[in-house]
């Protein structure tokens, strides 16, 4: 920690860095903005707590200072304008990312999880399977009427056609057909 | 994200020369003086009031007008304090009681008119053009403040926009007291205190995004 005569002593040379920077001198405002960074982030870490949000305050500050250097007056102390600056950008910060926590609930794990096709594929798997297994299970006249217009999206008239049977007779069995697979598949739940 | 270090070599690299701000208190005249002068235009095309002296022997109305000029100047020069991020920001606090003391007096012109003439005040009569001269005023100065303390939108944008909006509804409303013929009737003095809540409401509740629309960008260097 420093004493306040090396703070004040930090802070007048800061102040001549600033002057220095505000006429265009790049080296000492590359000095001032790396010298000033550690003292930025103790003041941004008053407010955040994860290192990233640490980080993003910290670039959010000396961002601040960059856009508004020409409002600092070397006449006066450097510190009070440079609290000022950070103070306030980490403090509006820290209330913007309230402002939208309690808008947004944080993606966990196990959301990501149970929302991820793999993990319901399995159920749709298993359904197929046992619809495929009641299918086999129906008598060959159903199976043929449904396999004929419900699978091969044939017509009436193009399955009579093909089976010899007539569009009644068609009719019935896919009916009876889709009446037993129901029933079995609704026994299964 | 780009790291801090990354960061500072970016803006050192767009760090060319600035032009330092005056001090506060010549950029808040430099302000008024311009005020003045609109003030003083819209005077000279309206004609001064006539009788203009002789209110003043009111000592209600000399108040008031007096405190009204103190709020736009101490409002000003407040704005302009409140805009840098080195000084206090217990400047917003200065033109306070100038505002209050400008705002009860009109609150005691309507009391006082009520008195006398009761619900006959509530004639629309001028109050519809006090209303617009002082939003017209308003607006110019407005955006001449607004783009002169752009910068205040990273340290203190509402306090600095709550000040500024006194100063502006103080400047607007207490010249109206050269040019404007009102006679001070229950409607009229209402409008006058629309007018002001209406400047000053809006500059605070929109500073944010004015500040934000007006405000300093970095420049590539």
């Amino acid at each position: 920690m420093r004493g306040p005569a090396e703070r004040l002593a930090a802070g007048m040379e800061w102040a001549a860095l600033m002057a220095r920077a505000q006429a265009g001198d790049r080296a000492a405002y590359h000095r001032l903005l790396t010298e000033i960074t550690p003292y930025v982030r103790s003041i941004a870490a008053r407010y955040h707590r994860t290192r990233e949000d640490v980080e993003d305050a910290v670039q959010d500050i000396l961002l601040s200072i960059h856009t508004i250097r020409h409002t600092y007056d070397p006449e006066r102390p450097f510190g009070p304008w440079l609290a000022t600056i950070a103070d306030r950008r980490a403090l509006d910060r820290l209330r913007k990312r309230l402002r939208s926590a309690g808008r947004e609930t944080a993606l966990e794990p196990a959301h990501e999880t149970f929302a991820a096709e793999p993990t319901n594929g399995e159920s749709a798997g298993l359904e197929a399977e046992e619809l495929a297994r009641a299918l086999e299970r129906l008598p060959p006249g159903q199976r043929q009427a449904l396999e004929l217009l419900k699978l091969k999206e044939m017509s009436l008239k193009e399955a009579s056609a093909a089976t010899g049977l007539s569009i009644t007779a068609l009719k019935v069995a896919t009916h009876r057909a889709l009446k037993s697979l129901r029933l079995v598949m609704q026994g299964k739940r | 994200m780009a790291t801090t270090a990354a960061l500072i070599d970016q803006l050192t690299a767009d760090a060319a020369p600035v032009r330092r701000l005056r001090r506060p208190t010549w950029r808040a005249l430099g302000w008024l003086a311009v005020a003045a002068l609109l003030i003083a235009a819209i005077t000279a095309v309206a004609g001064i009031r006539p009788g203009l002296l002789l209110l003043f022997r009111d000592p209600v109305f000399a108040l008031g007008r007096a405190a009204a000029l103190a709020t736009a100047l101490t409002g000003a020069l407040a704005t302009f304090q409140l805009s840098v991020p080195d000084r206090s920001p217990r400047w917003l606090i200065l033109p306070l009681p100038f505002a209050a003391l400008w705002l009860g007096a009109m609150g005691y012109g309507c009391i006082a008119d009520w008195l006398v003439e009761g619900p006959a005040g509530l004639q629309l009569g001028h109050s519809v053009d006090c209303f617009r001269a002082i939003l017209l005023t308003s607006l110019p100065l407005g955006a001449l403040l607004f783009v002169m303390v752009r910068h205040a939108g990273r340290v203190r944008p509402i306090a600095t926009a709550l000040t500024g909006g006194l100063a502006l509804a103080a400047v607007a409303e207490g010249g109206m007291t050269l040019y404007h013929d009102v006679d001070a009737s229950l409607m009229d003095i209402l409008s006058h205190l629309f007018a002001v809540a209406l400047v000053v409401g809006l500059s605070t509740s929109g500073a944010r995004a004015v500040f934000r629309l007006l405000g300093p960008r970095r420049r590539p260097g």
